[in-house]
C-alpha cells in the first residue's frame, strides 16, 4: 500500500487507503456498519439505507450512506450517534413492515442478515397494522432456483450480480415504488450458469435453491473449507453437511481465484454423493456378471498377476483425483520400467506447446493487470466458468479483449475484436497474417498481454496455436495460461512423470501390449470423441481394474471394480489449479460402504506385492509430492494449513507432457463441451441431471435454414448411429459453423471428421408406426 | 400589481400563431442566436448569464451561470432540457412548450454555443402530447431553416436536437433519474456523488440539465444583457418568473411577474382573490413538495430567500390556494399518495415509508384513526427526514421521499386540531 | 418477430436518433403500444432484440412507467386527475361520474374495449382543475354534467382522432391558460399523439 489517510471514527483514529468506501475502511478496522445492499464484489447502489452514518461537513453533521461515500483525509465519522441509530431502526422497521416473518419455515433462518440485524439494531415490535404486500409464495424461476418475493427486501444484489458479474441479466426489478418486485420474464427463465451465487448473496430467504430447500438448519450444519475439483479453476469452497450428508456448497471469497463466486455445476453437482447407485463393495466379473468380493481377494489375484516387473501395465487416469492419489500411482508405476511410467490422462487432447521454453505462465490475477487479453481456447463460459467471470471483470476494468476461433461466442458481446469467420477457418486454421490484424497491431504488440490458450477441439492442429504463441512471446510482454478443461489436470501433470492423452492411448495401447489396465475415475467411453476405438481396445484387454464411484459405460468393462471415495468431500488431499496454485481438498462426509481413496487402494496393492514404496500414509504422499520444493514455497499440508496460505500456493514446476501431434485430425464440425453434460456425476445429481441430459446442436439462423430444419427437432445420423436432438439458434456462431456438444449422451460416438447427416425429424406419428 | 412580460410577451401579442416559426421570426426571433453565433463568444454568453444572476426554474433554484461553469471538459457533452414538469400545481413549462417552442429552441442554440455542445435533448413528460407535438413541429421547422443541424446560421456550429417523450414518472423530473430514463433505463435517481451530471451525466459524459423556463430566458438575457435582467426582481431572485396559480382562486393561471411582491398581493390582484370571498386556510407556495403556509402568512414575499427563510420553498413556482372549507387531511393525503405513487422504489424509507404514511392518513381521514396515529405519522416522517427540519435532512437518495413529509408536518404544526378532530378516540396521549 | 416491416423500419429510424441504442427503448415502447394498446410480451421480445438487451430488462423498464400499460386498453383512455389542485376542486366527483358512466374501477377496461379508466396524478392542468385527459388530450374545467356529456359523445360518435380543442370547446370550462390557437390535430389510439409514433392525425 503506497499511501494511507487518517479518518476519525467514533472518536478513534483509523487508517485507510484513499478512495476506499467508508463502510470498507471501517470494516477493515473492525468497525461493523450494518448493511443489506452493499456487497464487496458489486458496484454500490446505496439503496437499502441501512448503512447510514453521520459525517461532519462545513454545513454541520450530515447523514450519508457509508457504502457510497469514499473516505477523505481527516474525515470525521460517527457510526453510533442517536441520529444514526434512529435511522437504522427506522430502516429495519420499514423493511419488516412488508416482510412475512416466516422464519420458522425459511431456509435462511439462523444465517439471515435481516434476522440478525433485527436483533441487533431493530425496533422491538411492529407498529404496522395494515395488510402486508402479498405475492404468490415461492415461484420457480429456473430448474434450480426458487423465488419468494414476499421475503425480498429489494437490495438488488441478485440483479446486480447477473448484470455486472455474470453478464446474463435475466432477473430484474419489475414495477416501481412500493410495487417493485424482483422477477424474470415469463418466457425467459433464470437460465444462468451462475444463478446459485444469487442464492448465496441474497441477504434474506427470497432466493433459494431446490437442492437445499427445507434440508437443514444452519445450526445443524458441519462445514469445512475445500477446493472445487469441477474444473481447473479450483474455486475455494465451503462444504456443508448435516447428519453426514453433503447438503450445500458455498463459494469462499478467495481474492485471487473465485472472489466468492462458483458456477452452478460446482455448486450443485454433489447430490450424486448420496446416490443409491454408488458402488459400495468391490466387484469381480465372473461369466460376464459382477459378483461382490472382498478387497483382499482382489489384491491377491492382482498380485498374482503382477508377478514380475515385466508385466505390461497401463494406466488410464482421470482428472478427479487428488495430487496425493497421483503421487501414489506414480510411485507404484516405478516398479514397472517397461511401462515407461506413462499415464494416459482421460482427456482428448493436451496442448504440449505450452510447456516449451520462453513462456511466462499467467496467473488469474494477471488478467487484471494486462492491457490486452487474448483468448484462443475452449469456450471459457462452458469449461472454466469462473475464469470467464474474471475475464469479464478485467474487461470491465479496461483490458482490451481479443478472441480467436469459433468458441467463446458468449464473449463476443464484450470482445473488442472477435476473430472468427474470415480469420480463423472452419478447421481452426489462422488464415491471415496475425501481425496484420488491427486488434493485434494496436493492443498486443509491445503491450502487457495475458493470453488464455488451449485447444477448442482435438481436431485442431497444434501448429496454429504455436503460431499464435510464438507471435505473443516474440512481440509482446505476454503471460500465458493453458486452458485445459477438466478437474485436477494440472495436479496430474505435476505429479505424474509422463503424461499422454487419449489420442495417444488409442495409438499406443492394445491387448497385445497390455496385461493389466488400471482405469482410475475415468469414463472415456462415455465422454471421449475416441470412444469407439477406446471401447474396442479396453474390451480386448484381459485384466481391467476400474476404480470408480459408479458403474458406467467404461467401468462396466472392468474385471475388477473398486468403489472409491469422491474427491468432493470424502477425502483429504491437495488440488492444483490452472495457475499451478495448490490448495487444500478436505473431507466432510464418510464415503459409502468399503470405498477407498485411490491412494489407499494402490498402497494396499503395493503392500500385497511387497513393493518397497513409501506410499502408505497421506502425509507421506504429500511430502513426496513436494519434496523437490523449497520448504517455504512448498504447498505441503504444513504450509497450506497456515491461514495466510488458505488461498493456495503457486509453484513453477515444469511438467512433462509428451503428446504426439494430432496430424491430419480435422473435423467438419465445431465440437466442444457444454458446462452440463451427460457425465456420471451429473446424471446422479437430481437437481441438475436434466440440464445435462438435453441433446441439441447449435447454429446460426441462416445455417439452420440451409439445413432445412424447422420443427425444432432434428436427427443426426452416421453409419447407423442415430441421435435425435433439438437445435438451438445461436447467431453468434459464424455462418456455416455447426456446434455439436461432445458431452451429451452418444454424441461423442460420432466420427466428427466424417459427415454427419442432419435431417429434419420425422413427425411423431411416423415414429410411432415403427 | 402588473405582470412583466419577457418570456410570455410574444405569445401574448401573437395569440394566433406564436408557436410558428414565421411569427417568431417576424418578431425578431432567432436574431439573437444568429448574432451570438456569428459575433459572440462562448465566454461572453457565460458572462452574461452569470451577470443576470438567473437561478434555475426547475425547483432547486441553483444559479445557472455557476452550473454552466461546472461542466467538465470532454469531447462529448450534452444538454438536456427538463420538460418533465409533473410537480402537482405546476403548469408553467406547458405554456412555454405549447405557445412559444421557438423561444426554447433559440435558448438551446445559444446555450449549446456557450457550452460547446452538439447534442441536445428535450425530455417532455409523456402526458404532454400536445406540447410535445408543438415542440417537435418547431424543431422540424428549425431544421428546415438551417437553425439546427450542420453549420447552423452558416456558422461552424453543429447541433442536433431530439424531442424525447417520457412515459409517466414524476421522478424523471429529478435530473439524474431523467438521464437514466433518457438512456432507456428505469427512472431511478443516481447517487450524488459520484454521478453529478456536470461530470458524469448522460452516457457518463458531462451534461447540462436545465429547466424549460431557465433556457427560455436565455434569448432575452442575450438580447437585453444580463445586467438588464439583473435589474428586474430583487437581489437573489432576479428577473421574472412564471407562477402557476391554482386552487380556490377566481382567476387561476400562469402569471409572469418580477419576484418580490407578496403572495397576498399576487392572489388578490392577478388571481382576483379567493372564490366566493372565502378566506385562505392554507396555501402551498412552491409545488406539492413545499411545506404549506397558513392563511395568515400571505404577506410573505415571493422570493426564493424569503420563502426559504420561512421554512418552505418557492420550488417550481406553483402556488395552490386552499380556502377555509378545505379538508386539509384529504389535501395532505392527496399529496402523500402522489409521492407514494411516484417513488421510484430504490430507498427503503421512501418506498415503504410513503406508502405507510398514505395508509395511516387514509385511516385517519376516514375516521378510523387511532390516538397513537399522530405520533406514528410524525415518527415515520422522522425516519424519512430526520429531525423534520427545513431544508430537510434525508435518509434517502433524492428529495422525493422527504417531500412526502412536508404536508404532514405542515398539518401537524399548524392544523393539528383538524387531524385530532377526525380521530374517534378522544383520549389523546 | 411479429412487427411488420414498416414498424421495424420506423423502429430503426428511432434508434438512429440516439447516440446509444438503448435510449430508444422509451419511444419504441410507445410505438409498441400504438400497435396493441399495451406492451405485449411479443413487443417486449422484439424490442429486446432491436436494442440488444434481455426481455426482462425491457420489461423492467416498461413496468417502471405508468403510461406503458401491461394490459390491453380500450379505444379511449380516460385519465382523471386526482392530484392536489384537482382534489380540492372536487375531482372525486368527476372520478365517480366517469366510474358510474363506464362501470369501471381504476385501471379497468370495458368489455367492448371502448373505455379504460384510470385516476391519475397531476397532468399539468391545475389552473383548469378539475381536469382529465382522453388519450392524453387534455380537457379542463370539468363539471359533472359536462363530463357525462363528454363520455356520451365519445361513446356515440367514437371519433378516431381525439382533439383537445374540440373537447374543450364542447365540454370544458376554465382553462389553465389561454390556449389561443385552434388546433385540428390530435391523437389516434390510447397513446400520446406524436409524429414519431404515427399517432397524430389532423381532423379531416
Ligand atoms: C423529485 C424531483 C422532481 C423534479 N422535477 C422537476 C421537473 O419536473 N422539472 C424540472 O425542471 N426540474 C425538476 N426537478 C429539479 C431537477 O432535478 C433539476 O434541478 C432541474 O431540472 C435543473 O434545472 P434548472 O437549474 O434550470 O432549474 C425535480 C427535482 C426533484 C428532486
Ligand atoms: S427518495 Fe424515493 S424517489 Fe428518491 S431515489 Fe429514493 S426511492 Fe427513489
Ligand atoms: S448497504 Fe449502503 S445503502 Fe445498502
Amino acid at each position: 500500500m503506497s499511501e494511507s489517510i487518517k479518518i476519525n471514527v467514533n472518536g478513534n483514529q483509523i487508517e485507510s487507503a484513499p478512495n476506499k468506501l467508508l463502510i470498507e475502511a471501517c470494516e477493515d478496522s473492525g468497525i461493523h456498519i450494518p448493511r443489506f445492499c452493499w456487497h464487496k464484489r458489486l458496484d454500490p447502489v446505496g439503496m437499502c439505507r441501512m448503512c447510514l452514518v453521520e459525517i461532519e461537513t462545513p454545513r454541520g453533521k450530515m447523514l450519508v450512506p457509508s457504502c457510497t461515500t469514499e473516505v477523505t483525509d481527516e474525515m470525521v465519522v460517527d457510526t453510533e450517534s442517536e441520529v444514526v441509530k434512529k435511522a437504522q431502526e427506522g430502516v429495519l422497521e420499514f423493511l419488516l413492515i412488508n416482510h412475512p416473518l416466516d422464519c420458522p419455515i425459511c431456509d435462511k433462518a439462523g444465517e439471515c442478515p435481516l434476522q440478525d440485524q433485527t436483533m441487533a439494531y431493530g425496533p422491538g415490535e411492529s407498529r404496522f397494522v395494515e395488510e402486508k404486500r402479498h405475492f404468490e409464495k415461492p415461484i420457480s424461476i429456473s430448474e434450480i432456483i426458487l423465488l419468494d418475493r414476499e421475503r425480498c427486501i429489494l437490495c438488488a444484489r441478485c440483479t446486480r450480480f447477473s448484470d455486472e458479474i455474470s453478464g446474463d441479466p435475466l432477473i430484474e426489478f419489475i414495477q416501481r415504488g412500493n410495487k417493485t418486485e424482483v422477477n424474470t420474464f415469463p418466457n425467459e427463465p433464470f437460465k444462468s450458469y451462475f444463478s446459485g451465487n444469487t442464492v448465496q448473496i441474497c441477504p434474506v430467504g427470497a432466493l433459494t435453491s431446490t437442492s437445499y430447500r427445507f434440508k437443514a438448519r444452519p445450526w445443524d450444519l458441519k462445514s469445512v473449507r475445500s477446493t472445487c475439483n469441477g474444473c481447473p479453476v479450483g474455486c475455494s469452497t465451503e462444504l456443508n453437511s448435516s447428519q453426514n450428508k453433503m447438503l450445500r456448497i458455498l463459494g469462499i471469497d478467495n481474492d485471487s481465484v473465485n472472489q466468492g463466486w462458483l458456477c452452478d455445476k460446482g455448486r450443485y453437482n454433489f447430490e450424486y454423493l448420496n446416490s443409491e447407485f454408488r458402488l459400495k463393495t468391490p466387484l469381480k466379473k465372473l461369466d460376464n456378471e459382477f459378483m461382490e468380493t472382498s478387497i483382499k481377494e482382489i489384491y491377491t489375484e492382482l498380485s498374482d498377476l503382477i508377478s514380475d516387473s515385466n508385466t505390461n501395465i497401463n494406466f488410464l487416469i482421470g482428472t478427479n483425483s487428488t495430487n496425493e492419489d497421483y503421487v501414489a500411482f506414480n510411485e507404484f508405476a516405478k516398479n514397472f520400467p517397461s511401462t515407461n511410467q506413462t499415464f494416459y490422462l482421460n482427456d482428448d487432447y493436451l496442448y504440449a506447446g505450452f510447456f516449451e521454453k520462453g513462456i511466462n505462465r499467467a496467473t488469474i490475477d494477471d488478467l487484471n493487470n494486462s492491457e490486452a487479453i487474448v483468448i484462443w481456447s475452449e469456450d471459457l463460459k462452458e469449461n472454466l466458468p469462473v475464469l470467464y467471470l474474471r475475464v469479464r471483470q478485467a474487461v470491465k476494468n479496461g483490458a482490451k479483449l481479443i478472441v480467436f476461433g469459433h468458441s467463446n461466442s458468449t464473449l463476443k458481446d464484450i470482445a473488442d475484436f472477435y476473430y472468427s469467420d474470415d480469420i480463423v477457418s472452419e478447421n481452426f486454421e489462422i488464415i491471415k497474417d496475425i501481425s496484420k490484424l488491427k486488434g493485434i497491431k494496436e493492443h498486443v504488440k509491445d503491450k502487457n498481454v495475458t493470453a488464455i490458450i488451449g485447444k477448442s477441439t482435438p481436431y485442431q492442429l497444434d501448429e496454429n496455436l504455436d503460431k499464435l504463441v510464438s507471435y505473443l512471446v516474440e512481440n509482446s510482454n505476454s503471460k500465458i495460461m493453458n486452458a485445459f478443461s477438466s478437474g485436477n489436470t494440472f495436479g496430474a501433470i505435476n505429479n505424474l512423470d509422463n503424461v499422454k492423452n487419449l489420442r495417444d492411448f488409442t495409438k499406443n495401447v492394445s491387448a497385445e501390449n497390455t496385461d493389466l489396465l488400471f482405469v482410475v475415475g475415468s469414463d472415456p467411453i462415455g465422454r471421449s470423441v475416441f470412444s469407439n476405438e477406446i471401447h474396442r481396445i479396453i474390451q480386448d484387454i484381459d485384466n481391467v481394474v476400474c476404480l470408480d464411484l459408479f458403474l458406467h459405460e467404461t467401468s462396466e468393462l472392468g474385471n475388477y471394480i473398486i468403489p472409491t471415495s469422491s474427491t468432493l468431500g470424502e477425502k483429504e488431499g491437495t488440488f492444483t489449479n490452472i495457475e499451478f496454485r495448490t490448495s487444500r481438498i478436505d473431507k466432510l462426509v464418510p464415503s459409502p460402504g468399503q470405498s477407498l481413496s485411490d491412494w489407499e487402494f494402490i498402497s494396499g496393492l503395493s503392500n500385497f506385492c511387497n513393493f518397497n514404496n513409501n506410499i502408505d500414509s497421506l502425509d507421506g504422499l504429500n511430502e513426496l509430492a513436494y519434496q523437490d520444493f523449497d520448504d517455504q514455497d512448498s504447498p505441503s499440508f504444513k504450509n497450506l494449513d497456515k491461514p495466510s496460505n488458505f488461498d493456495g500456493i503457486i509453484n513453477d514446476y515444469q511438467p512433462n507432457i509428451s503428446t504426439e501431434l494430432n496430424e491430419n485430425l480435422t473435423s467438419k464440425y465445431f465440437v466442444g463441451k457444454k458446462l452440463y453434460g451427460d457425465n456420471i456425476t451429473i446424471r446422479y445429481s437430481d437437481s441438475i441431471s436434466l440440464l445435462g441430459a438435453k441433446q441439441f446442436i447449435e447454429a446460426s439462423e441462416s445455417t439452420i435454414e440451409k439445413l432445412n430444419l424447422s420443427s425444432g427437432e432434428c436427427t443426426l445420423k452416421q453409419n447407423g448411429h442415430n441421435v435425435s436432438a433439438n437445435y438451438v439458434v445461436n447467431n453468434k456462431l459464424a455462418d456455416g459453423v455447426i456446434f455439436i456438444p461432445q458431452n451429451r449422451r452418444n454424441f461423442n460416438r460420432f466420427d466428427f471428421s466424417e459427415t454427419i447427416e442432419i435431417s429434419p425429424n420425422q413427425s411423431k406419428e411416423a415414429l410411432n408406426v415403427n | 400589481m402588473k405582470e412583466t412580460l419577457l418570456l410570455t410577451k410574444h405569445m401574448r401579442e401573437n395569440p394566433e400563431d406564436s408557436h410558428l416559426i414565421d411569427s417568431y421570426e417576424k418578431n425578431g426571433g432567432y436574431e439573437t442566436a444568429r448574432k451570438t453565433l456569428i459575433n459572440g463568444s462562448p465566454e461572453n454568453v457565460l458572462e452574461e448569464i452569470k451577470v443576470s444572476n438567473i437561478r434555475g426554474r426547475g425547483g432547486a433554484g441553483f444559479p445557472t451561470g455557476v452550473k454552466w461553469g461546472f461542466l467538465a471538459e470532454n469531447e462529448d457533452r450534452y444538454l438536456v432540457i427538463n420538460a418533465d414538469e409533473s410537480e402537482p400545481g405546476t403548469f408553467k413549462d406547458r405554456i412555454l412548450l405549447e405557445r412559444d417552442p421557438h423561444q426554447l429552441i433559440e435558448g438551446i442554440i445559444i446555450t449549446c454555443f456557450a457550452a460547446n455542445i452538439e447534442n441536445a435533448f428535450i425530455y417532455i413528460r409523456g402526458e404532454y402530447a400536445k406540447p410535445a407535438r408543438r415542440v417537435q413541429d418547431a424543431v422540424d421547422q428549425a431544421y428546415q431553416k438551417g437553425y439546427l443541424g450542420k453549420n447552423i446560421f452558416n456558422s461552424e456550429m453543429n447541433l442536433d436536437l431530439v424531442v424525447h417523450l417520457g412515459a409517466g414518472a414524476y421522478i424523471c423530473g429529478e435530473e439524474t433519474a431523467l438521464l437514466n430514463s433518457l438512456e432507456g433505463r428505469r427512472g431511478e435517481p443516481r447517487l450524488k456523488p459520484p454521478y453529478f451530471p456536470a461530470v458524469k451525466g448522460l452516457y457518463m459524459k458531462p451534461t447540462l440539465v436545465n429547466n424549460v423556463e431557465t433556457i427560455s430566458s436565455v434569448p432575452w438575457i442575450m438580447e437585453n444583457t444580463g445586467k438588464e435582467y439583473n435589474k428586474l426582481g430583487v437581489e437573489g431572485s432576479t428577473g421574472t418568473r412564471i407562477f402557476s396559480l391554482s386552487g380556490h382562486v377566481n382567476n387561476p393561471g400562469n402569471y409572469e411577474i418580477e419576484m418580490g411582491s407578496s403572495f397576498g398581493e399576487f392572489v388578490e390582484s392577478l388571481g382576483n382573490g379567493i372564490r366566493n370571498n372565502k378566506k385562505v386556510k392554507a396555501y402551498i407556495p412552491g409545488g406539492a413538495s413545499a411545506p404549506w403556509f397558513r392563511g395568515d402568512q400571505l404577506d410573505i414575499k415571493m422570493t426564493i430567500d424569503d420563502v426559504a427563510n420561512n421554512n418552505s420553498m418557492l420550488g417550481s413556482g406553483a402556488v395552490v390556494m386552499m380556502d377555509e372549507d378545505t379538508n386539509l387531511v384529504n389535501a395532505a393525503k392527496s399529496i402523500v399518495s402522489f409521492f407514494a405513487h411516484e417513488s421510484c422504489g430504490q430507498c427503503t424509507p421512501c418506498r415503504e415509508g410513503t406508502t405507510w404514511l398514505e395508509m395511516i392518513l387514509d385511516r385517519v381521514a376516514s375516521g378510523r384513526g387511532r390516538a397513537s396515529d399522530i405520533d406514528l405519522l410524525l415518527d415515520v416522517c422522522d425516519n424519512i427526514s430526520p429531525g423534520l427540519s427545513w431544508p430537510p435532512k434525508m435518509t434517502t437518495i433524492c428529495p422525493l421521499g422527504p417531500s412526502a413529509v412536508s404536508p404532514i408536518t405542515s398539518l401537524m404544526n399548524d392544523f393539528r386540531e383538524e387531524v385530532e378532530s377526525l380521530i374517534p378516540t378522544k383520549v389523546l396521549l | 418477430m411479429s412487427w411488420n416491416d414498416s414498424m421495424i423500419k420506423q423502429a430503426k429510424k428511432i434508434i438512429k436518433m440516439y447516440p446509444q441504442k438503448r435510449s430508444a427503448i422509451g419511444p419504441l415502447l410507445h410505438l409498441a403500444q400504438s400497435k396493441d394498446g399495451y406492451i405485449s410480451d411479443d413487443s417486449t421480445a422484439v424490442i429486446s432484440e432491436l436494442v440488444g438487451i434481455t426481455e426482462v430488462q425491457v420489461k423492467s423498464v416498461s413496468t417502471f412507467y405508468s403510461m406503458y400499460k401491461q394490459e390491453p386498453t380500450g379505444k379511449y383512455l380516460l385519465s382523471v386527475c386526482k392530484s392536489i389542485s384537482c382534489e380540492i376542486n372536487n375531482s372525486k366527483e368527476i372520478i365517480d361520474v366517469v366510474k358510474d358512466f363506464t362501470g369501471l374501477n381504476n385501471n379497468e377496461t370495458d368489455e367492448n374495449d371502448l373505455f379504460t379508466f384510470e385516476a391519475v396524478e397531476c397532468i399539468g392542468a391545475c389552473g383548469g382543475a378539475p381536469a382529465m385527459q382522453i388519450n392524453y388530450e387534455t380537457v379542463e374545467g370539468l363539471s359533472s354534467e359536462n363530463t357525462i356529456k363528454l363520455c356520451e359523445w365519445l361513446k356515440k360518435e367514437q371519433p378516431d382522432v381525439i382533439i383537445a380543442e374540440e373537447m374543450q370547446d364542447n365540454f370544458g370550462g376554465t382553462k389553465s391558460f389561454d390556449w389561443a390557437i385552434k388546433d385540428q390535430s390530435g391523437t389516434t389510439g390510447s397513446v400520446p399523439g406524436f409524429q414519431t409514433f404515427n399517432t397524430t392525425k389532423e381532423k379531416k
